[in-house]
């Protein structure tokens, strides 16, 4: 039977559907039997945790490995779908997206263990706890922008009900809220997914662009070499991505109220993540969703969901819309600074303790926006790609553990109100004498949120803290500043709810010590929490190759750029720009020639009169593409 | 025997011994013996095991870098020598002056490398390094040595932590006194965890570990302030040490990233691989590259960041021209230099790295934590608070100096002597003997910047070996003290020499030692030596900087007020009559395993700062040897502030200005402490008189300058209120105008319903009506009677007729 699953497609459909299939089999039990639900859950989600695992642990020989030295997608999955619309059944890994999935499947065998305790309606629970998780699956591993899609929104319906019937006491106000704010994120992307695709025409790749986004050879020489009499729509990430990133790019042409399509894309495709990240100010969803949202659920809300944001910006904005996201940088940077000073000052201000840790989330997640938007190799570095890298790892670092620590603060939480029913921050204290083993571990996680050297939290914090720098020193200088708001509202709540000498709140006889289900899932966030601090490279090296090919595709974008920009800043230049009158009038040779090589002799008059007009102009408006001024 | 590979490995155990004490402890616990007293004897004899590795380290270092034996001063290097802004400067000197640069230390090649790397990022990379100069081996024979002595002392001192406790300090709401059970293995587990954070903090080869560890010891210091966890003052306190040192760190963070951004590295010394090659440029070299003498040089890397909009012009037209991306003509750089670019984020990274060392050693203005950080218990502060962990941020500054500029140098000796003056001042009325010991450990911190800041590098250092000697002794003796009266109140103690006699003279060697006694000109105790060269260095700053001639004073005032209110302290709680008789009749004095260690570190108060007699070794001449090359010049000017001049150390070892800093270091002590005598001891002058003779100054001094209240007032309640207003905006405004979206949407909804209702339901209601009437009407139609039903077909067929004829008609004219 395992053999099976050296097959790359075999693998990773099982990984998405196992879950799915596991919770149409919960269907035939009788809900009277819930701890053998539960159970079933439970091994369903083991299971695919040990799936998830076997690309990381398989041999190098073997198909479905992981390979730490390639930055490009591997165990590439690719079925025809619904083909008139060129459609398909598209999965892969690589370094960004596979220690989501890695995160994601271990998260939720540790929510569903936390879920013992959930007595209503057991089954259902279950059920849409499973369809979540192959939701949150999908999305991480789909590269098929419909399919991406699609799971997206799979994904947001048993949340929906999860918050809304297993909530507390407002949990239908924050269950719509949730389920509305998402869906508005969902449209935008839907509205952007459809003007990519009908602007975008795989008929404009070289072949060797198209190999590149994994269409067989013989594929790519046919599309290549016929000519098709209309554009060939794709909604494949890869094909998108080789697309926005050409120097006349399809989505850069067209213009609507003064900007190019892509800037239109990069904004709707932008609001729909920022809102799932959530950054500030649309991020009022989050604290009501967590606040209502039992235990567990909020764990996979802190621990995975929030990641989609970031990692839809990753795989996705940045890729797609080069341009729109190279000139809106400073938009996704001051969001992030923003969020970061934002979340930090109102969790300061919480007494909900739920509410403290949603609002260190809003800030914490605010360092990846960051980290991902410093677009620090462009021309005055030279193109030096290591702070932008730095920065991207960074940020990928931090969803990493920011999926560890929040999930763990979340878990503790709900550890103590379980036992006393509140969550008020003034009605705590003293819970280092009656719980001395749980109120250590809760340092060690919340120490791990506050950034400290050792523990996950500082790793990406610092990376994404100091990369920034080359980006914008204002920015850098008001993101490293949060790290004192932090250190206050995590100090100032370990001393309220920990420290000092007696238990203030109600219920305090119920205040025993840890149960064993309780260490078997805060203990393995604990040192997890432990091991990426000290031992990063677990997850850097997994991530860097990827992070290295995206900012270097990216950085190579912004030369090619540059260079346009320059040659069409010149006047005698505008017989070497490309000729891109219309998308289809270009020659498929003059395309394959790009950039275009232009021979000039050291003091060509050429060279002169570029020299010339920098001097008098040196802030030119930069064009993309090489667009007649 | 190859001790330049043997010493970091050496070093690196020495290291990790405390960290794996702290894991045994962490997983032990309370099963490490009895009520976990086995976890005292894991944790001392990890440290005990650092201090001789170190000591080995120690020994192999001096064997492959022996000292040198003291040279005449009477060469010194070049003339003059300021930031160069064209290297080409300096490397026209003439060759034999940098023979004789640093006299009477040869040049000792530090040992630095890479354990493990954390991260790559293009050529540039984070890692787990080390750097090891005499500096480094030195402060981890310190380290290690003060850490044993305070390991072994805290077994008698924590020893009813081995029960349960009941905590006399914290009463519950319902009156009684909390009674909890002890924590005697936390406590060294904290510890360790602490030894191994500082040692880290000593070996890190780049900024970015000794950030690591620079926060390590900082959680440490807040576990051990707060380790009382029950008392609010001291959870308080433990706040506020981490929050003040957090914003010291913010600083850092700054520098950090001016320096990586524009050098690409952050290690301090150059990484070389197997064959001796360098792999990797230091933030050292890079500064001060060899070519240039050692001598301060704008990197490259900063000129080129200061010049980005320049270089991004260059690289634009280069494309345009359609020049594939080629490097920058070195004589733009040059050029770039020499015009002074790059030197403003020299400036700023310095600043931002001295920012860190302000949080950390308590300097003027982040200085207010410290005195709080007394409610941990007193072996702490002795370890933490006074001999080691504030002392890295002289340790930090003093590893640093090669890329620090004039302006920054100037920076650090008025912060310094700002905050020499203003603890000394605050310590003059104190009466909680920690809080005197906590001011003096602020002030004497102070003194090591100002020298440090002032050009004295082997000054500012050799005080920071000297002081934590000393001072672990003088808080160590004061835990014997308070251990013994359970009281911190100088006002309630009196005439304890006679129950404890071992602690009453090793706490008067410490006295002594912290003011710096001995017979001018031919020796004393260790703080002689190292205060004088801070005197010496003052004086010759003086000389250059005639308009600053204001800190050799405060600087000499400073040390009067050493003296004054360290005798008033010890005349306070060791001569006179007892002043509580309750407490005096329970003193008893400490036992051995507490007074073992007091001795020993009152004879290394003593003699730490002696050459091994009959040879030229000892800590001076290692400091020496460890002292950064290109430093010592004789004056050292910046671009900024060109009439600041910071003259080279060697300077004040000559003849005559060191004779007048030892008469006046001697003149001073004499002064404070005779007047401390008059008041305390002799009871000639009566303190709460002169107190009252200056009303307003001395509720100033003993409210600590009001600075609390201050930065309560500037700080916390604007970030409070901002916090506040923050949340209220999320929910009233933010949260307001999306609900109301939603709102909109729902009355959008409803009024759509109206409108279907109202309108488009009603319209097709009145449509069906309509029909409806017209089928009742058209009902009559269907009578029954043959005779309608036969006039229908009729009229029907005629229609048809006419109807169809007409079609004919038409059909046929157009056949």
């Amino acid at each position: 039977m395992f053999e099976y699953l050296r097959d790359p497609t075999v693998l990773l459909s099982t990984i998405i559907f196992f879950p799915a299939a596991a919770a149409l089999l919960l269907c035939v039990i009788p809900g009277r039997h819930a701890a053998l639900i539960k159970l079933t859950a439970l091994a369903a989600t083991v299971a695919v945790c040990a799936a998830s695992l076997i690309p990381a642990c398989a041999a190098g020989g073997n198909p479905v490995s992981f390979s730490l030295h390639d930055g490009g997608f591997q165990q590439v999955v690719k079925l025809a779908w619904i083909p008139s619309f060129n459609i398909e059944y598209y999965l892969g890994l690589d370094g960004i997206s596979y220690p989501l999935v890695l995160l994601t499947t271990f998260l939720s065998v540790l929510a569903l263990a936390a879920s013992w305790k959930i007595e209503k309606a057991v089954k259902a629970y279950c059920v849409l706890f499973l369809l979540l998780e192959t939701g949150m699956l999908g999305v991480f591993m789909a590269l098929d922008f419909f399919l991406f899609y699609v799971f997206w929104e799979v994904m947001l319906l048993p949340m929906y009900f999860l918050i809304g019937i297993w909530g507390g006491p407002r949990r239908e106000y924050a269950g719509i809220k949730f389920f509305l704010f998402t869906l508005v994120g969902g449209v935008l992307m839907l509205i952007a997914m459809l003007m990519l695709y009908f602007a975008g025409d795989l008929t404009r790749l070289s072949p060797e662009q198209l190999i590149a986004s994994h269409i067989a050879p013989e594929t790519a020489e046919a599309v290549a070499s016929v000519h098709t009499t209309g554009p060939l729509h794709t909604f494949s990430l890869p094909a998108l991505s080789e697309m926005g990133r050409l120097p006349n790019s399809p989505f850069a042409q067209r213009q609507w109220l003064g900007q190019s399509l892509e800037w239109w894309a990069f904004l709707l495709l932008f609001i729909g993540f920022a809102i799932k990240l959530p950054a500030v100010p649309v991020h009022t969803w989050l604290p009501d969703a967590h606040v209502e949202a039992p235990t567990p659920i909020s764990m996979i809300l802190a621990g995975v969901l929030l990641k989609m944001g970031g990692y839809g910006i990753v795989r996705i904005c940045y890729p797609i819309c080069p341009g729109a996201a190279y000139d809106l940088a400073w938009f996704v940077c001051g969001l992030g600074v923003l969020s970061m000073v934002y979340g930090a000052f109102a969790a300061m201000a919480q007494t909900d303790f739920k509410r403290l840790v949603a609002y260190s989330s809003v800030s914490h997640m605010g360092y990846v926006l960051l980290g991902l938007g410093a677009w620090s190799a462009v021309a005055g570095t030279q193109y030096s790609t290591a702070g932008w890298q730095m920065g991207v790892t960074g940020a990928m670092f931090q969803m990493i553990a920011h999926g560890i620590s929040s999930a763990g603060m979340f878990f503790l939480v709900g550890v103590v109100y379980d036992r006393v029913h509140h969550r008020d921050l003034n009605q705590f204290g003293g819970l280092f004498q009656k719980m001395p083993a749980y109120s250590g571990l809760s340092m060690i996680i919340f120490f791990a949120a506050l950034g400290l050297p050792g523990l996950c939290g500082f790793i990406g914090e610092f990376f994404v803290v100091i990369a920034s720098w080359q980006y914008s020193a204002v920015m850098a200088v008001v993101a490293a500043g949060v790290v004192i708001l932090t250190a206050g509202y995590i100090l100032w709540t370990i001393q309220r709810v920990y420290l000092g000498p007696e238990y203030k709140g109600p219920h305090g006889d119920a205040l025993g010590p840890l149960s064993l289900r309780e260490w078997a899932i805060i203990l393995p966030l604990v040192v997890l929490a432990v091991v990426l601090g000290v031992y990063p490279r677990a997850a850097i090296d997994v991530m860097s190759p990827s992070v290295k090919r995206h900012v270097e595709q990216l950085t190579d974008w912004t030369k090619t750029r540059d260079q346009t920009a320059s040659l069409s800043v010149s006047p005698s230049s505008s017989a070497t720009t490309p000729d891109e009158s219309g998308e289809k009038g270009v020659s498929r040779d003059d395309r394959r020639q790009w950039p275009p090589v232009v021979a000039v002799e050291p003091n060509s008059p050429l060279k002169t009169a570029v020299l010339h007009s920098l001097q008098k102009e040196n802030d030119a408006p930069a064009e993309i593409g090489g667009r007649r001024p | 025997m190859d001790w330049a590979s043997k010493i970091p490995t050496l070093l690196a155990c020495a290291w990790l011994l405390p960290l794996a004490s702290f894991v045994i402890i962490l997983v032990g616990g309370r099963k490490l013996g009895r009520a976990g007293r086995g976890a005292a004897w894991i944790a001392c004899g990890a440290i005990v095991g650092s201090f001789c590795l170190s000591t080995i380290a120690l020994a192999g270092w001096l064997w492959i870098n022996p000292l040198a034996p003291p040279a005449d001063h009477a060469h010194h290097g070049p003339a003059h020598a300021s930031v160069s802004s064209a290297p080409e400067h300096s490397r026209e000197r003439p060759a034999e002056s940098s023979l004789h640069k640093s006299p009477g230390s040869p040049t000792a090649q530090p040992l630095c490398g890479i354990w493990y790397t954390l991260g790559e990022f293009g050529s540039s990379r984070v890692a787990i390094s080390y750097y090891i100069d005499g500096l480094t081996v030195a402060m981890f024979v310190m380290v290690s040595l003060i850490a044993s002595c305070i390991h072994v002392y805290s077994i008698g001192y924590m020893h009813e932590e081995l029960d349960e406790v009941t905590d006399e300090a914290v009463r519950l709401a319902d009156g009684r006194r909390l009674r909890r059970p002890g924590r005697f293995h936390r406590f060294f587990q904290h510890l360790s965890l602490f030894s191994f954070s500082m040692l880290g903090l000593i070996v890190a080869g780049n900024l970015a570990m000794v950030f690591c560890f620079w926060e390590l010891v900082g959680i440490c210091s807040y576990l051990l302030i707060g380790f009382y966890i029950e008392r609010s003052a001291a959870s308080n306190a433990a706040n506020k040490a981490f929050i003040v040192n957090r914003v010291g760190d913010f600083g850092m963070i700054v520098g950090l990233m001016v320096f990586w951004a524009g050098l690409g590295t952050l290690s301090f010394g150059d990484i070389r691989n197997g064959a001796g090659e360098v792999v990797e440029q230091g933030v050292f070299s890079l500064v001060r590259p060899e070519k240039a003498d050692h001598d301060l040089v704008i990197p490259e890397g900063l000129v080129r960041w200061s010049a980005r909009g320049e270089i991004s012009q260059f690289a634009r037209a280069q494309a345009a021209a359609g020049v594939p991306a080629a490097a920058l003509p070195a004589e733009r750089i040059e050029q770039w230099r020499s015009s002074g670019w790059g030197y403003g984020l020299l400036v700023l990274g310095g600043l931002g790295l001295f920012c860190g060392c302000i949080g950390k050693s308590a300097q003027f203005p982040l200085h207010v934590w410290l005195p709080d950080a007394m409610e941990g218990p007193t072996p702490v502060s002795a370890l933490v608070h006074s001999a080691t962990m504030v002392a890295a941020g002289v340790y930090l500054t003093a590893r640093c100096f090669p890329i620090f500029v004039p302006e920054v140098l100037l920076t650090i000796a008025v912060v310094g002597c700002i905050t020499l003056l203003l603890a000394a001042t605050i310590a003059l009325t104190a009466t909680d003997i920690k809080r005197v010991l906590a001011y003096s450990t602020v002030s004497q911190l102070g003194y090591m910047m100002l020298a440090l800041g002032s050009g004295g590098w082997v000054a500012g250092v050799l005080h920071l070996f000297t002081h934590a000697f000393f001072k672990s002794l003088l808080f160590l003796c004061s835990g014997s003290v308070i251990h013994a009266c359970r009281t911190n109140e100088l006002t309630q103690m009196g005439g304890l020499a006679r129950k404890m006699p071992w602690t009453a003279v090793t706490m008067l060697v410490g006295c002594l030692a912290i003011i710096g006694a001995g017979i001018p000109l031919v020796g004393g105790l260790s703080g002689y030596y190292s205060k004088d060269a801070i005197l010496a260095q003052q004086y010759v700053f003086a000389a250059a900087n005639p308009h600053l001639g204001w800190m050799f004073y405060a600087a000499a005032i400073g040390a009067a007020m050493t003296a004054f209110y360290m005798f008033r302290l010890w005349f306070l709680a060791f001569v006179g009559k007892p002043r509580d008789a309750h407490v005096f009749d329970h003193v008893h004095e400490s036992p051995p395993v507490m007074t073992g260690p007091l001795v020993l570190l009152a004879v290394l108060a003593v003699a730490v700062a002696w050459h091994v007699p009959l040879t030229h070794w000892g800590l001076e001449p290692l400091l020496s040897q460890a002292r950064p090359l290109g430093i010592d010049q004789p004056e050292f000017r910046g671009l900024m502030l060109a009439s600041t001049t910071i003259p080279g150390e060697h300077l004040s070892h000559d003849a005559s200005v060191h004779t007048s800093a030892a008469l006046l270091a001697f003149a001073m002590g004499a002064a404070g402490v005779l007047l401390a005598a008059v008041m305390y001891a002799a009871r000639k002058l009566d303190p709460a008189d002169v107190a009252g003779q200056f009303p307003r100054a001395y509720r100033f001094l003993l409210n600590k300058w009001w600075f609390d209240e201050l930065y309560h007032f500037l700080w916390v309640r604007p970030t409070m209120a901002l916090s506040r207003w923050t949340a209220q905006l999320d929910q009233r405004v933010i949260d307001y105008v999306w609900d109301s979206a939603a709102r909109g949407v729902t009355m959008i909804a409803r009024l759509d319903d109206w409108v279907d209702r109202r309108m488009v339901d009603r319209a097709l209601d009145r449509i069906a009506d309509a029909v409806y009437r017209l089928a009742i009407r058209a009902r009559g139609l269907q009578s029954g009677y043959v005779r309608h039903y036969v006039l229908a077909i009729a009229v029907g067929l005629v229609a048809l007729v006419v109807v169809m004829s007409l079609y004919w008609s038409n059909a046929s004219a157009g056949w």
